[in-house]
Protein backbone atom coordinates (compact mmCIF):
# COMPACT_ATOMS: atom_id res chain seq x y z
CA UNK A 1 0.00 0.00 0.00
CA UNK A 2 1.48 3.45 -0.87
CA UNK A 3 -0.05 5.53 0.96
CA UNK A 4 1.62 3.40 4.12
CA UNK A 5 4.82 3.34 2.82
CA UNK A 6 4.14 7.04 2.01
CA UNK A 7 3.32 7.68 6.17
CA UNK A 8 6.33 5.61 7.09
CA UNK A 9 8.86 7.82 5.44
CA UNK A 10 7.25 10.93 6.55
CA UNK A 11 6.68 9.66 10.25
CA UNK A 12 10.47 8.34 10.48
CA UNK A 13 11.70 12.21 9.41
CA UNK A 14 9.01 13.88 12.62
CA UNK A 15 11.80 13.09 14.99
CA UNK A 16 13.10 16.71 14.81
CA UNK A 17 9.62 17.96 15.91
CA UNK A 18 9.56 15.74 18.74
CA UNK A 19 9.79 17.77 22.27
CA UNK A 20 13.45 17.44 24.06
CA UNK A 21 13.26 16.72 27.95
CA UNK A 22 16.47 17.50 30.11
CA UNK A 23 18.08 14.70 32.23
CA UNK A 24 16.43 16.87 35.41
CA UNK A 25 13.26 16.93 33.28
CA UNK A 26 12.81 12.74 33.63
CA UNK A 27 14.57 13.07 36.81
CA UNK A 28 12.06 14.39 38.21
CA UNK A 29 9.34 12.10 36.82
CA UNK A 30 10.69 9.28 38.26
CA UNK A 31 9.86 10.39 41.48
CA UNK A 32 6.41 10.94 40.97
CA UNK A 33 4.02 8.61 41.71
CA UNK A 34 1.94 6.37 39.16
CA UNK A 35 -1.66 6.48 38.54
CA UNK A 36 -2.03 3.72 36.44
CA UNK A 37 -5.37 1.09 36.66
CA UNK A 38 -3.46 -1.53 38.65
CA UNK A 39 -2.78 0.93 41.28
CA UNK A 40 -6.65 1.83 41.23
CA UNK A 41 -7.74 -1.30 41.59
CA UNK A 42 -5.02 -1.90 44.28
CA UNK A 43 -6.17 0.94 46.52
CA UNK A 44 -10.07 0.03 46.02
CA UNK A 45 -9.36 -3.56 47.17
CA UNK A 46 -7.24 -2.17 50.63
CA UNK A 47 -9.93 -0.07 51.21
CA UNK A 48 -12.44 -2.58 50.95
CA UNK A 49 -10.57 -4.96 53.37
CA UNK A 50 -9.90 -2.25 55.91
CA UNK A 51 -13.81 -1.47 55.74
CA UNK A 52 -14.40 -5.12 55.84
CA UNK A 53 -12.15 -5.46 59.00
CA UNK A 54 -13.30 -1.90 60.47
CA UNK A 55 -17.38 -3.55 60.34
CA UNK A 56 -16.50 -6.83 62.20
CA UNK A 57 -14.13 -4.73 64.22
CA UNK A 58 -17.40 -1.90 65.23
CA UNK A 59 -20.12 -4.79 65.31
CA UNK A 60 -18.28 -6.34 68.07
CA UNK A 61 -17.66 -3.65 69.91
CA UNK A 62 -20.89 -1.64 69.84
CA UNK A 63 -22.60 -4.76 70.72
CA UNK A 64 -24.72 -5.88 67.47
CA UNK A 65 -23.54 -8.89 67.68
CA UNK A 66 -25.41 -9.15 71.44
CA UNK A 67 -28.80 -8.96 69.25
CA UNK A 68 -27.74 -12.00 68.15
CA UNK A 69 -28.27 -13.46 71.31
CA UNK A 70 -31.16 -11.15 72.14
CA UNK A 71 -33.25 -13.15 69.64
CA UNK A 72 -31.71 -16.78 70.55
CA UNK A 73 -29.12 -16.96 68.30
CA UNK A 74 -25.36 -18.78 70.31
CA UNK A 75 -22.58 -17.14 70.65
CA UNK A 76 -20.84 -20.40 69.20
CA UNK A 77 -22.91 -19.22 65.81
CA UNK A 78 -21.27 -16.15 66.25
CA UNK A 79 -17.62 -17.12 66.88
CA UNK A 80 -18.32 -19.61 63.34
CA UNK A 81 -19.64 -16.78 61.64
CA UNK A 82 -16.52 -14.49 62.24
CA UNK A 83 -13.98 -17.18 61.69
CA UNK A 84 -15.79 -17.93 58.42
CA UNK A 85 -15.43 -14.20 57.01
CA UNK A 86 -12.05 -13.77 58.44
CA UNK A 87 -11.19 -16.71 56.73
CA UNK A 88 -12.65 -15.78 53.39
CA UNK A 89 -10.88 -11.99 54.18
CA UNK A 90 -7.66 -13.72 54.82
CA UNK A 91 -7.68 -16.37 51.24
CA UNK A 92 -8.50 -13.41 49.06
CA UNK A 93 -5.55 -11.31 50.28
CA UNK A 94 -3.33 -13.94 49.69
CA UNK A 95 -4.73 -14.52 46.46
CA UNK A 96 -4.65 -10.77 45.68
CA UNK A 97 -1.18 -10.15 46.10
CA UNK A 98 0.02 -13.15 44.22
CA UNK A 99 -2.04 -11.89 41.40
CA UNK A 100 -0.86 -8.35 42.05
CA UNK A 101 3.19 -9.20 42.18
CA UNK A 102 2.57 -10.89 38.70
CA UNK A 103 1.39 -7.63 36.76
CA UNK A 104 4.62 -6.50 35.08
CA UNK A 105 4.60 -4.12 32.33
CA UNK A 106 7.58 -5.83 30.18
CA UNK A 107 5.09 -9.06 29.66
CA UNK A 108 3.21 -8.91 26.12
CA UNK A 109 0.23 -6.62 25.76
CA UNK A 110 -1.95 -9.78 25.89
CA UNK A 111 -0.76 -11.72 28.55
CA UNK A 112 -0.38 -7.82 30.93
CA UNK A 113 -4.34 -7.93 30.36
CA UNK A 114 -4.82 -11.12 31.08
CA UNK A 115 -3.10 -10.65 34.35
CA UNK A 116 -4.75 -7.52 35.44
CA UNK A 117 -8.19 -9.00 34.41
CA UNK A 118 -7.34 -11.43 36.96
CA UNK A 119 -6.76 -9.88 39.76
CA UNK A 120 -9.95 -8.06 39.00
CA UNK A 121 -11.71 -11.29 39.13
CA UNK A 122 -10.52 -12.40 42.33
CA UNK A 123 -11.80 -9.03 43.65
CA UNK A 124 -15.01 -9.56 41.92
CA UNK A 125 -15.24 -12.99 43.10
CA UNK A 126 -14.38 -11.59 46.95
CA UNK A 127 -16.91 -9.21 46.86
CA UNK A 128 -19.74 -11.62 44.87
CA UNK A 129 -18.93 -13.91 48.12
CA UNK A 130 -19.08 -11.31 50.35
CA UNK A 131 -22.60 -10.64 49.24
CA UNK A 132 -23.56 -13.81 49.08
CA UNK A 133 -22.49 -14.62 52.63
CA UNK A 134 -24.36 -11.29 53.54
CA UNK A 135 -27.27 -12.20 51.90
CA UNK A 136 -27.46 -15.42 53.62
CA UNK A 137 -26.89 -14.54 56.81
CA UNK A 138 -29.05 -12.04 56.57
CA UNK A 139 -31.73 -14.49 55.53
CA UNK A 140 -30.56 -16.60 58.00
CA UNK A 141 -31.19 -13.89 61.11
CA UNK A 142 -34.82 -12.83 59.62
CA UNK A 143 -35.85 -16.30 58.97
CA UNK A 144 -35.22 -17.44 62.66
CA UNK A 145 -36.56 -13.65 64.06
CA UNK A 146 -40.11 -15.28 62.23
CA UNK A 147 -40.29 -18.60 63.04
CA UNK A 148 -38.11 -19.32 66.10
CA UNK A 149 -37.62 -16.23 68.18
CA UNK A 150 -39.75 -15.78 71.40
CA UNK A 151 -38.46 -12.30 71.51
CA UNK A 152 -39.86 -11.87 68.38
CA UNK A 153 -43.28 -13.12 68.88
CA UNK A 154 -43.76 -11.29 72.00
CA UNK A 155 -42.66 -7.56 70.03
CA UNK A 156 -45.05 -8.88 67.72
CA UNK A 157 -47.82 -9.51 70.17
CA UNK A 158 -47.17 -6.11 71.78
CA UNK A 159 -47.93 -3.71 68.34
CA UNK A 160 -51.51 -2.76 67.81
CA UNK A 161 -51.77 -4.76 64.34
CA UNK A 162 -51.26 -8.34 63.76
CA UNK A 163 -49.23 -8.07 60.70
CA UNK A 164 -49.42 -11.76 58.79
CA UNK A 165 -45.99 -13.70 58.57
CA UNK A 166 -46.06 -13.90 55.16
CA UNK A 167 -45.87 -9.62 54.83
CA UNK A 168 -43.11 -9.81 57.30
CA UNK A 169 -41.92 -12.46 55.15
CA UNK A 170 -42.00 -10.65 52.10
CA UNK A 171 -40.47 -7.66 53.63
CA UNK A 172 -37.70 -8.83 55.33
CA UNK A 173 -36.88 -10.53 51.32
CA UNK A 174 -37.35 -7.25 49.76
CA UNK A 175 -34.68 -5.70 52.69
CA UNK A 176 -32.23 -8.53 51.81
CA UNK A 177 -32.43 -7.99 47.99
CA UNK A 178 -32.21 -3.70 48.26
CA UNK A 179 -29.39 -3.96 50.27
CA UNK A 180 -26.95 -6.38 48.57
CA UNK A 181 -28.43 -4.69 45.28
CA UNK A 182 -27.36 -1.27 46.27
CA UNK A 183 -24.05 -2.73 47.31
CA UNK A 184 -23.08 -4.74 44.25
CA UNK A 185 -24.53 -1.90 42.19
CA UNK A 186 -21.88 0.24 43.75
CA UNK A 187 -18.60 -2.30 43.12
CA UNK A 188 -20.04 -2.22 39.33
CA UNK A 189 -20.02 0.82 38.84
CA UNK A 190 -16.28 1.44 40.45
CA UNK A 191 -14.91 -2.07 38.34
CA UNK A 192 -16.95 -1.07 35.66
CA UNK A 193 -15.72 2.47 34.88
CA UNK A 194 -12.04 1.35 36.01
CA UNK A 195 -11.91 -1.35 33.41
CA UNK A 196 -14.26 -0.58 30.72
CA UNK A 197 -11.38 0.43 28.15
CA UNK A 198 -9.24 -2.72 29.42
CA UNK A 199 -11.98 -5.06 28.47
CA UNK A 200 -12.50 -3.36 25.39
CA UNK A 201 -8.79 -3.87 24.01
CA UNK A 202 -8.67 -7.16 25.59
CA UNK A 203 -11.49 -8.23 23.53
CA UNK A 204 -9.93 -6.70 20.38
CA UNK A 205 -6.64 -8.88 20.86
CA UNK A 206 -8.55 -11.88 21.49
CA UNK A 207 -10.29 -11.50 18.10
CA UNK A 208 -7.47 -11.44 16.48
CA UNK A 209 -6.70 -14.86 17.67
CA UNK A 210 -9.89 -16.11 16.37
CA UNK B 1 23.74 1.47 44.24
CA UNK B 2 20.23 3.24 43.55
CA UNK B 3 21.94 6.65 42.77
CA UNK B 4 23.27 4.31 40.43
CA UNK B 5 20.78 2.32 38.64
CA UNK B 6 18.58 6.16 38.54
CA UNK B 7 21.33 7.81 36.71
CA UNK B 8 21.51 4.99 34.39
CA UNK B 9 18.05 5.01 33.82
CA UNK B 10 17.76 8.45 33.49
CA UNK B 11 20.36 8.63 30.99
CA UNK B 12 19.30 5.86 28.72
CA UNK B 13 15.45 7.02 28.73
CA UNK B 14 17.04 10.39 27.81
CA UNK B 15 18.74 8.91 25.03
CA UNK B 16 15.53 7.01 23.77
CA UNK B 17 13.00 9.55 24.90
CA UNK B 18 11.54 9.95 21.44
CA UNK B 19 10.28 6.22 21.84
CA UNK B 20 8.05 7.29 24.54
CA UNK B 21 7.24 10.63 22.63
CA UNK B 22 6.05 9.34 19.64
CA UNK B 23 3.81 6.80 21.42
CA UNK B 24 2.52 9.40 23.10
CA UNK B 25 1.77 11.40 19.88
CA UNK B 26 -0.53 8.48 18.92
CA UNK B 27 -2.43 8.17 21.64
CA UNK B 28 -2.68 11.63 23.81
CA UNK B 29 -5.29 13.63 22.10
CA UNK B 30 -3.38 17.14 23.42
CA UNK B 31 -0.21 18.71 24.41
CA UNK B 32 -1.70 17.75 28.57
CA UNK B 33 -2.43 14.42 28.00
CA UNK B 34 1.02 14.09 26.04
CA UNK B 35 3.18 14.85 29.17
CA UNK B 36 0.69 12.82 31.34
CA UNK B 37 0.89 9.56 29.26
CA UNK B 38 4.70 10.49 28.81
CA UNK B 39 4.91 11.18 32.54
CA UNK B 40 2.88 7.66 33.53
CA UNK B 41 5.32 5.50 30.83
CA UNK B 42 8.45 6.84 32.19
CA UNK B 43 6.92 5.75 35.67
CA UNK B 44 5.93 2.80 34.46
CA UNK B 45 9.69 2.40 32.98
CA UNK B 46 11.51 2.88 35.86
CA UNK B 47 9.01 0.35 37.73
CA UNK B 48 10.94 -2.41 35.28
CA UNK B 49 14.09 -1.06 34.85
CA UNK B 50 15.62 -3.15 37.50
CA UNK B 51 14.35 -6.63 36.00
CA UNK B 52 15.87 -5.34 32.93
CA UNK B 53 18.86 -7.75 32.43
CA UNK B 54 19.55 -6.40 29.03
CA UNK B 55 18.29 -9.59 26.72
CA UNK B 56 16.70 -7.04 24.62
CA UNK B 57 17.88 -3.81 23.42
CA UNK B 58 16.82 -1.10 25.93
CA UNK B 59 14.59 0.45 23.15
CA UNK B 60 12.94 -2.58 21.97
CA UNK B 61 11.72 -3.14 25.88
CA UNK B 62 11.03 0.15 25.82
CA UNK B 63 8.48 -0.29 23.08
CA UNK B 64 6.64 -2.91 25.07
CA UNK B 65 6.41 -1.09 28.23
CA UNK B 66 5.29 2.06 26.65
CA UNK B 67 2.43 0.22 24.51
CA UNK B 68 1.58 -1.27 27.51
CA UNK B 69 1.09 1.44 29.65
CA UNK B 70 -0.09 3.31 26.81
CA UNK B 71 -2.77 0.71 25.76
CA UNK B 72 -3.81 -1.03 29.67
CA UNK B 73 -2.09 0.50 32.14
CA UNK B 74 -3.13 4.21 31.59
CA UNK B 75 -6.06 5.51 32.96
CA UNK B 76 -7.23 8.86 31.12
CA UNK B 77 -8.21 11.77 32.63
CA UNK B 78 -11.63 12.53 33.08
CA UNK B 79 -11.24 15.51 30.09
CA UNK B 80 -12.34 12.97 27.21
CA UNK B 81 -11.95 14.00 23.66
CA UNK B 82 -14.00 13.13 20.75
CA UNK B 83 -11.63 11.66 17.46
CA UNK B 84 -13.41 14.70 15.67
CA UNK B 85 -12.18 17.13 17.98
CA UNK B 86 -8.41 16.42 18.07
CA UNK B 87 -5.99 18.92 15.95
CA UNK B 88 -3.69 16.80 13.83
CA UNK B 89 -1.33 20.10 14.38
CA UNK B 90 0.62 18.11 16.15
CA UNK B 91 1.97 16.13 13.31
CA UNK B 92 4.71 18.23 11.91
CA UNK B 93 4.83 17.81 8.53
CA UNK B 94 7.56 18.88 6.59
CA UNK B 95 5.68 20.91 3.98
CA UNK B 96 8.48 22.68 1.66
CA UNK B 97 9.67 19.01 0.53
CA UNK B 98 6.00 18.09 -0.38
CA UNK B 99 3.76 19.06 -3.01
CA UNK B 100 -0.24 19.61 -1.54
CA UNK B 101 -1.66 16.57 -3.07
CA UNK B 102 1.06 14.74 -0.73
CA UNK B 103 0.61 16.90 2.02
CA UNK B 104 -2.96 16.52 2.14
CA UNK B 105 -2.52 12.95 1.36
CA UNK B 106 -0.22 12.88 4.72
CA UNK B 107 -3.04 15.16 6.52
CA UNK B 108 -5.57 12.69 5.89
CA UNK B 109 -3.44 9.68 7.20
CA UNK B 110 -2.93 10.71 10.21
CA UNK B 111 -6.21 11.92 10.81
CA UNK B 112 -7.11 7.90 9.83
CA UNK B 113 -4.81 6.66 12.30
CA UNK B 114 -5.93 8.47 14.99
CA UNK B 115 -9.05 6.97 14.34
CA UNK B 116 -7.97 3.82 14.90
CA UNK B 117 -8.81 1.87 18.18
CA UNK B 118 -6.24 1.31 20.87
CA UNK B 119 -5.08 -2.09 19.36
CA UNK B 120 -4.58 -1.21 15.67
CA UNK B 121 -3.28 2.07 16.52
CA UNK B 122 -0.10 -0.21 18.57
CA UNK B 123 0.05 -2.07 15.34
CA UNK B 124 0.32 0.44 13.11
CA UNK B 125 2.90 2.09 15.40
CA UNK B 126 4.95 -0.92 15.21
CA UNK B 127 4.68 -0.75 11.54
CA UNK B 128 5.51 2.57 11.19
CA UNK B 129 8.46 1.86 13.02
CA UNK B 130 9.90 -0.14 10.71
CA UNK B 131 9.60 -3.10 13.42
CA UNK B 132 9.63 -7.15 11.68
CA UNK B 133 6.26 -8.94 12.17
CA UNK B 134 8.14 -10.90 14.80
CA UNK B 135 8.54 -8.44 17.09
CA UNK B 136 5.14 -6.53 16.48
CA UNK B 137 3.44 -10.51 17.32
CA UNK B 138 5.91 -10.67 20.68
CA UNK B 139 5.43 -7.32 21.33
CA UNK B 140 1.15 -7.53 21.29
CA UNK B 141 1.36 -11.22 22.61
CA UNK B 142 -0.31 -12.73 19.46
CA UNK B 143 1.24 -14.82 16.82
CA UNK B 144 2.88 -13.65 13.74
CA UNK B 145 0.10 -15.26 11.16
CA UNK B 146 -2.33 -13.17 12.86
CA UNK B 147 0.08 -10.00 13.14
CA UNK B 148 0.27 -10.00 9.56
CA UNK B 149 -3.52 -10.70 9.16
CA UNK B 150 -4.54 -8.22 11.42
CA UNK B 151 -2.22 -5.46 9.65
CA UNK B 152 -3.65 -6.13 6.25
CA UNK B 153 -6.99 -5.47 7.54
CA UNK B 154 -5.73 -2.14 9.06
CA UNK B 155 -4.30 -1.23 5.86
CA UNK B 156 -7.81 -1.86 4.40
CA UNK B 157 -10.09 -0.07 7.22
CA UNK B 158 -7.38 3.07 6.43
CA UNK B 159 -8.16 2.64 2.64
CA UNK B 160 -11.65 2.96 3.46
CA UNK B 161 -11.36 5.90 5.63
CA UNK B 162 -9.16 7.98 2.90
CA UNK B 163 -11.24 6.76 0.00
CA UNK B 164 -15.20 6.34 1.00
Amino acid sequence: MDELELLKKDWQKQEASLPKLSYDDIYKMILKKSSSIVKWIFVISIVEFLLMVGLEITARFNGTYDTYEDIGLSSEFNVVLSCISFGILIYFMVQFYKNYRRINATDSAKVLMENILKTRRAVKRYVFINLSFMAIMLLFVFNYMLFYSQEFEVLQQASDRDVPIYVLGIAFLMIVIVVVGAIGLVYYMIYGLLTRRLKKNYKELEKLEL
Amino acid sequence: MDKELEHSFVSDLEEHQNIVHKVCRLYAPDAESHNDLFQEITIQLWKAYPKFRGESKFSTWMYRVSLNTAITLYRKSKRTIKTADIEISDFKISAETYDDVVEEKLKLMYTAVKQLNDIEKALVFLYLEDKSYKEIADTMGISEVNARVKMNRVKTKLKKILNP
